[in-house]
């Protein structure tokens, strides 16, 4: 999953882009609204946590526009500032949920981990989709029962697919979604990890989880018992 | 329990107090005036009566032509007492008149008892010629009489004029304080009204517009103004005070929100030692910025305090000299030269410590908004009464809509409190409160040529100054 994080406290910013990034998340960071604005169009984010007061423009016009363009991705207000008004005003604006500073970063990740879910159509942290059983919370996967170890980068090509049954993920898009600007990244990369996966996954005797289509991308073929 | 001092019940009474005065004193006027006509008429009736008396005395038609007195056909009182005689002849009389009543020449009234009853007496002597036609000139006969009626009954008289007017006057002061009451009630409105719409002001509303009434009463309309102005004046400094305590707040919340974070970050799971003693220097220096914003809060608060009358003073000259040198290391980084031309070595007000802050914080200030391999200029002069005290730099100015908030604390003019070229926001408003405390002032304005200009006018320090006129400075 990757977050965009827009925030002027350039430490503040360090440690939450820290605190995300140990937890599996890519985090790119913008430092005004202006730059805030233009990370967020390119709706690659599947959360972004958004500073109020801001250079060059304001979280709340971040915000607007935002909206205004269509851009659905959930957003998370960081706010030091007092008063319940402009709290609702930001929810009536498309914010999805707020923080006062100072927050707990605890809180913080469960937040943006619930936001995400919801915005995926699901509800609780436990993921489900066949056999296969994924905790959020713990980052475990179990398929029948039996533990299976992954690699953080695995464990999220997994999390990204079971958010999306059926549909047909790209390469370009499990690239966009698990990293952010800092990786050199290459689509052969996305390819060794998915079939890395792949192998883990399969139990003898059945059909492969993970569909390859070809030029198209991947997805995650769905049993009967899904959830 | 003190009662109220009430203004209403104060001029009521005042009222009343004179009116009953004027009416005591109309009462006895009254008296008097009624005592005086009563008794003029009494004695009139006397006097008239006593006359006919006289005119009773007649020829009593004898040889030796002596006189008689023919009462019959006179209408004399029955209470009346009298006597007419003729030289020790008594001629007529009635009752028994009192012993100091004796006939005189003169007419004269006199008052006497005869018997119980107080009379007033009409006593005179009077000619009476019988036969005037004859060629003798007729016979003399000085008849001397003593004409007395009780007096009791004007006095009774007068007490029943007086009673009435007592009355009147009476009824007259209780409708007087009524139909004052109910003016002054109505008069005193304006009061009230002026005191309900103070009633609405609270410290989310301070809307205060004096009712027309007391704008248009003479006596209240300095009050609706006082009131009005005191009002703009309070909710000005206390949106101003609000301000500061929303800007504090966001400052120490951010503050406090990057150490949190920073702790938790590092507390998220087992780390190595090399990364967790890099974690407690960065949450050191994320504490020691907390440090000094709350430093230079309580600097401010101190030096919003109310002056104590003597806070020392300094030669400023020295203290810009050490100012100057503290910020050289600072000023090396960014190869800026900084130039002063001291040309005074006056006292200025401010105990040393203050005097560095504000020196400090303007060079500092100076350097910080100036471009590299540029030029701060630091004068010092005297100027009349006054010490001038300017920082200029070659920086980027300040915006024109900055201006006017530029000593706001908190303000960076940037609505985010940007902190990238550091400062907390606070350093311009505790320059103003030193300068505002030694009754001095600080301007800032852009240089024609580029760059800001921060003037700071500081009077002279008197060393001597008068106890009296420190204390008066409250």
């Amino acid at each position: 999953m990757r977050i965009l994080l827009v925030e002027d406290e350039l430490r503040l910013a360090e440690n939450i882009a820290a605190a995300l990034r140990e937890v599996g998340f890519a985090v790119d960071h913008a430092a005004d609204g202006e730059n805030g604005s233009h990370f967020a169009e390119q709706n690659v984010y599947d959360a972004i946590v958004l500073d109020l007061m801001l250079p060059a423009k304001s979280g709340q016009r971040v915000l607007q526009d935002l909206r205004r363009k269509k851009l659905h991705s959930p957003v998370m207000i960081l706010t030091a500032q007092e008063g319940k008004e402009s709290i609702i005003d930001l929810l009536n604006a498309g914010a999805d949920d707020y923080l006062s500073k100072p927050f707990d970063l605890g809180e913080l990740i469960a937040r943006i981990k619930a936001l995400i879910r919801r915005s995926k159509g699901v509800a609780t942290p436990i993921l489900k989709i066949s056999d296969i059983e994924l905790n959020a919370v713990h980052q475990t996967v179990h398929r029948q029962g039996n533990a299976i170890d992954l690699s953080p980068t695995e464990y999220r090509i997994l999390e990204y697919l079971i958010h999306r049954p059926r549909a047909i993920v790209s390469k370009q898009e499990l690239l966009e979604h698990l990293y952010d600007f800092d990786w050199e990244h290459h689509s052969n990369v996305i390819e060794a990890h998915v079939s890395n996966l792949r192998r883990k996954l399969n139990l003898a005797g059945t059909e492969p989880l993970i569909e390859t289509l070809r030029h198209r991308g991947y997805r995650l073929r769905q049993g009967e018992d899904a959830g | 329990m003190t009662r109220l001092a009430s203004m209403t019940r104060r001029l009521i009474l005042t009222v009343l107090f004179l009116e009953l005065l004027s009416a005591v004193a109309l009462v006895l006027a009254i008296t008097i005036h009624e005592r005086h006509t009563q008794l003029a008429a009494f004695d009139a009736q006397l006097q008239g009566t006593a006359q006919s008396l006289m005119g009773a005395v007649q020829d009593a038609e004898d040889e030796s032509d002596s006189v008689i007195l023919e009462p019959r056909g006179l209408n004399l009182d029955k209470h009346a007492v009298f006597q007419v005689d003729e030289a020790g002849r008594v001629l007529g009389a009635a009752g028994v008149l009192p012993a100091e009543i004796k006939p005189v020449q003169e007419p004269t009234i006199r008052q006497a008892r005869v018997g119980k009853k107080l009379y007033r007496f009409y006593s005179f002597q009077g000619l009476r010629i019988i036969d005037p036609g004859k060629p003798d000139g007729g016979v003399r006969h000085t008849v001397s009489i003593a004409y007395g009626l009780p007096v009791e009954h004007i006095w009774h008289e007068i007490a029943e004029a007086t009673r009435f007017f007592v009355i009147a006057t009476i009824a007259l002061l209780g409708m007087t304080a009524v139909i004052m009451t109910w003016r002054i009630r109505k008069g005193l409105q304006p009061i009230r009204e002026l005191a309900q719409e103070a009633e609405q002001i609270s410290a989310t509303n301070w809307n205060f517009n004096a009712p027309i009434s007391a704008r248009n009463t003479q006596e209240l309309q300095p009050l609706a103004a006082a009131l009005e102005s005191a009002m703009n004046r309070l909710q000005r400094s206390f949106e101003q005070q609000r301000r500061f305590t929303s800007d504090a707040a966001h400052e120490l919340k951010t503050d406090v929100a990057i150490i949190k974070s920073s702790l938790q970050l590092l507390s998220m799971k087992k780390r190595t030692v090399e990364e967790y003693s890099q974690g407690l220097g960065a949450s050191f220096e994320d504490l020691a910025r907390l440090e000094t914003t709350v430093q230079r809060m309580l600097t401010l608060a101190r030096l919003e305090q109310p002056t104590e009358a003597s806070s020392g003073s300094c030669l400023l000259r020295n203290v810009v000299e050490d100012a100057a040198y503290q910020s050289k290391a600072f000023a090396e980084i960014k190869d800026i030269a900084v130039t002063t031309q001291l040309a005074t070595n006056s006292f200025v007000p401010i105990d040393s410590r203050d005097a560095l802050l504000l020196c400090s914080n303007l060079i500092v200030n100076a350097i910080q908004h100036s471009d590299e391999h540029s030029i701060v200029i630091i004068t010092l002069k005297a100027q009349e009464d006054n010490v001038h005290f300017i920082v200029e730099d070659e920086g980027e100015g300040i915006a024109e809509e900055d201006l006017a908030h530029i000593f706001h604390p908190f303000y960076r003019g940037d609505p985010s409190r940007s902190r990238k070229k550091g400062g907390t926001g606070l350093g311009l408003s505790i320059c103003k409160a030193i300068c505002d405390r030694a009754n001095g002032s600080i301007a800032i304005s852009n240089r024609p040529s580029g760059g800001a200009r921060v003037l700071v006018v500081l009077p002279l320090f008197h060393p001597s100054p008068l106890p009296v006129s420190a204390s008066i400075k409250h």
